[in-house]
Formats: C-alpha cells, structure tokens, sequence
C-alpha cells in the first residue's frame, strides 16, 4: 500500500512539462484523427436562436466585431453560423468593430458567408462600418448618432452613399444588437451605454473566459440568451443546421477537459496523501 | 511558387512555434515572437486610430472638402492655409488637397479635442508637460460621468430588480430565485468591514465566501475551456500549414527550431555549467 501511495505522490509531482505534452497530445491527436460526439444545444443558446429566429422580416441588425485572431476559434464560428441564419431569414446585417482587429474578423466574415456563400448585394443586403477607436464613447456615440461617428465604410463609400444606410441614425433603429466579444469593449459595455438605456433587443456570443460575467445580464433578461466559447458555437452550428468548425473541434475541447479534470483529481489525492504523510511525521 | 499567402503562413507557423517554445524555457525565439507582437500590436493600433478616427471625425471637420465653385471668405482662407501648411509637412495623402471628404462645415468646436490631444503630445516636452493633466483631467471626468450611469443603471438598478423573487413561476423559479438572493446578499455581507465578523455576520459572510468560491470556480472552468479552444486554434493553423500547399512550413520551421533550440541549451550550458531544463 505504501508503495502503491508513494507511486502515486510521485506521480503527483511529475514535471509541468510532461502535463503541458499530454494536454497538447489530448487536443492534437483528436484534431488529426477527427471523432464525432454529440452535441445538445442549452437553453442559453436555444435563447439566442429563439431572439434571431423571431425579428421581423427585413429587420436592421447591429452585429459588433470585438474579438481578434487570438479568439477567433471560439468566435468566428458563432460569427459565421450568425451571419448564414440572419441572412437566411432575409435581414439587413450592419457590422462594425469595436477592436482594431475586430475589421479583419468581420470583412473575412462578410466575404465567406454574404459574398462566396448567398451572392448577397454589398451596401443593399450588408455594410460593413469598421472600426472606430474610443471604446465605450464609441458605444455612446453609436446610441445617440452614428452618422457623426461613422463617415466612411470600410470600402471609403460615404454613408451617406450607401442605400441601406438610409434612415439608420442610431441605435433605436436597429431591431437587435448582437455582440461577438472578447473582452473589453464588449457586451458588457453595449448593454450599458446602448441596449438598457434605449430598450434595444440585445444577444451575445462571448468567450469562455466571459461568461461568468455576462451571465448576470442574461438571467436578468437584459441580455437575450448567451453563446458561450467554442461549445456555444458548436451549439449554434447544429440549431443553424450547417456544421461548421466549431462541431469539428469540440472532440479536441472534450477530451483535453477530461485530461485536464484527471491531472486536478491527481493533484489533490497527492495534496491529501502529502498532508497525511506528514502529519505521521 | 512562393506566394505572399504561403509567406503569411510561414511567419504565421514560426510565430505560433516560438510562442510555444516558452513551454520549454524562455529563449530567443519567444522573446523575438514578444517583440514583434507588441511593436506590431502598438503600431496597427496608432495607424487605425489616425485613419479610423483622427483623419476622418476630426481633421475631416476642422477642414471639411471645399464644394466645386465655392468662394471662401479671407478668414476661410487663412484657416485653409494652415490646413495646407499641415499637408506639406506631413507625408503625402494625410492631408489631401482641398480638405477632407464627409463632412460639409466647419465646426470650429472640434478644436477643443484637438488642442488637448496636443496637450496630451507635449507630455513629451518637460517644460510644458504639466499640460497634458488637463487632457488627462477631461478623460477621467467624462470617463466618470459616462460610466457612473452605465453601471447605476445596468449593474445596480437592473440588477437588484432581478434578485427579487418571482412568485408567480415553478417552485424550481422560486427556488433559483431563493438561491440568487441569498447568494447576492451573503456575498455583499462579505464585503462588509465595518463590523467584525463574528455572530449572525460571521455565519452569513462564510456562507458568502462559499457562493464566492462557487463562482471562482466557475471562472476557472470556463477560463480553462477558453484556454483549451485557443490551443486548438493554433493547432488547426500549424496542421493547416503543414501540407503540400504552404510546402511543409510546420515540418520545416519546428525541425529548425528544435536544432537551433538545442544548440542555444547547450551554449547557455557553457555559459553557466549546466544545462537548462
């Protein structure tokens, strides 16, 4: 028995590298050798396609770019399954970005899904506004006047030049504002500054590491239901109906949780063990 | 052929295998990868702010395009003058000739922003830095006063309303809702210092700390989940790269990398006696 228990304090405090090797063969070795596994929507992302699914035909819909290449795993693939539903049902999507990054996001967004994919009209069906600088001010600005905030497209068009832009001066006149954040500025500061003061219907996809934050707004209702990381993505894939990557990559997430959640019960049967062990002593 | 998008992935592969190699030890090729990200980061962002923000909202009202066939008055002229002063200084497009399209009248009231972001520029000049605390003064006021009603309204207000219990839902509603109002005011009674926690106090800030501990736990989970998802991220890019199409860029650049790695470990061992690991 001891021998048994000294085995595994040892195994305990095996070398941090090791741990980073089988993390990194548990994510790899499933992305490499695809395997298919199950995936049930939760009422939170039910709640996000429930909010798009129920605008008005021809509705204005503000989605807002805050994410980068370093999240884009988890976001883009809610941006692109967002796109095709919004698109599907006949909306008009306006983008715009928040984070300096936020424009390449949305204009590779854009190009595969309203261009490659459905042969939608530039500036009739989708405009894309880019980026402004400012944060919250910008959110601000966005709520009371967007014309005095935003002058040009991201294609140097006037805006006052672009058909679907006529009649669209704030944020009251967008039917839903749906947020792709991750981080600072993000949903947070959307419902803040532009959807609670103007009663403005709003619906996120977030990274993981958000959720605990967002998750407040969308128990009160301030917020519609809630895309949470790459396993909302994938969620949302399967309510859209088209797989997309995220689903591809939800065995890789799978596995490496359990690897990961195996090393934390290792780690605390070798804390209690040690403890013992040394109260013996 | 070697195109510029097999080029991207070439830098893209070395980049996301010199972040890696951090895992090993902290070396050469993660410090260069650090560097590059942060000069690339800070000068993107500078070169947006200008051509997002500055150019078009606020040099774009100062000296908005002047309509074909209009005649401006002496003043006009002058104001117009510095405007060109200003494109002959600066590079080539900055300024183009004739002011900036979007915009169709001066509005003069743009130059209070642009005088202190020159206040917040001559933080650079010791004489005169003291300016730029005015600059900073007006950020933090309007900082203030913009987040003082966002979070009044969404943080407080909003949510005290949605910890009330709701009576009219399922028991299951009636018990989430017990669940919220205990949990929110515990851990509130937590934060409370001006008594000492002892007695009825004591027993709900320790309930406190467990909610609270609940929550952290929560905020782990989801942060290793993140975590986990940006991994897969990069891994999806390198297995991407490592096909015919971008000619083996992952195979190529970790081999050497691995080989260069190597020999800096046993340099450093020279250097110090022994070898890193």
């Amino acid at each position: 028995m001891q021998k048994f228990l000294n085995f595994i304090v040892k195994l305990g405090s095996v070398d941090r590298r090791i741990i980073f090797l089988l993390v990194g063969l548990s994510v790899l070795i499933p992305l490499i050798k695809p395997l298919k596994i199950p995936i049930r929507p939760t009422s939170q992302s039910q709640a996000v396609f429930d909010a798009v699914s129920s605008l008005p035909a021809h509705s204005n819909v503000l989605v807002s770019f805050e994410y980068g290449p370093s999240t884009k795993p988890e976001i883009h693939p809610m941006a692109i399954a967002l796109l095709r539903q919004l698109f599907e049902d006949g909306h008009k999507v306006f983008g715009m970005a928040l984070w300096p990054d936020g424009v390449f996001m949305s204009t590779n967004a854009f190009n595969q899904v309203a261009e490659k994919e459905m042969h939608l009209t530039y500036g009739k069906d989708f405009v894309n506004l880019g980026y402004k600088p400012g944060n919250e001010a910008v959110i601000k600005g966005v709520a009371s006047d967007m014309r005095a905030l935003f002058t040009v497209d991201t294609r140097g068009n006037q805006i006052s030049d672009i058909p679907m832009m006529q009649g669209v001066n704030s944020v009251e006149d967008f039917n839903l504002v749906f947020s792709l954040s991750a981080g600072y500025p993000g949903s947070k500061e959307w419902v803040q500054y532009a959807t609670d003061p103007h009663d403005i219907l709003m619906s996120t996809g977030c990274t993981s590491i958000q959720v605990t934050e967002i998750l407040p707004y969308v128990e009160s209702g301030q917020i519609q239901g809630i895309l949470a990381g790459m396993p909302g993505a994938a969620e949302y894939e399967k309510l859209v109906g088209k797989v997309g990557l995220a689903t591809g990559m939800m065995a890789a997430q799978s596995i490496a949780h359990v690897v990961i959640v195996l090393f934390i019960i290792l780690g605390n049967i070798t804390y209690f063990i040690q403890r013992k062990q040394s109260k013996k002593s | 052929m070697f195109t510029a998008e097999m080029l991207g992935a070439w830098f893209a592969a070395f980049l996301t295998l010199a972040i890696f190699s951090y895992l090993y030890d902290d070396n050469p090729f993660y410090k260069a990868a650090e560097h590059i990200f942060v000069g690339v980061s800070a000068g993107y962002w500078a070169a947006q702010a200008f051509w997002a923000q500055v150019q078009p909202n606020l040099f774009g009202r100062l000296w908005p395009k002047i309509a074909e066939g209009s005649e401006l008055t002496i003043l006009e002229r002058m104001w117009y003058g510095i405007y060109d002063f200003m494109g002959m200084i600066a590079p080539k497009g900055y300024f183009p000739a004739g002011g900036i399209e979007g915009h169709d009248q001066i509005r003069l009231s743009y130059l209070i922003p642009f005088i202190l972001g020159i206040f917040m520029i001559l933080r650079l000049v010791p004489k005169v830095g003291w300016l730029a605390r005015w600059a900073l003064a007006y950020i933090v006021g309007m900082a203030a006063g913009l987040r003082f009603y966002g979070y009044l309204n969404s943080d407080v207000i909003e949510q005290a309303k949605a910890a009330v219990v709701d009576f009219s839902g399922s028991w299951v509603v009636i018990l989430n809702g017990f669940i919220v109002i205990i949990g929110t005011i515990t851990g509130l009674l937590y934060f409370f210092f001006s008594r000492e926690h002892k007695g009825a106090l004591g027993k709900a800030s320790k309930i406190g700390i467990y909610f609270l501990m609940i929550s952290f736990g929560a905020s782990f989970g989801f942060a290793v989940m993140g975590r986990i998802s940006l991994l897969i991220g990069r891994f999806n890019d390198l297995i991407r790269f490592k096909g015919a199409d971008y000619s083996h860029a992952t195979y190529w650049i970790l081999g050497a990398m691995i080989i260069l790695l190597a020999v800096w470990a046993f340099q450093k061992k020279d250097d110090t006696g022994e070898l890193t690991t």
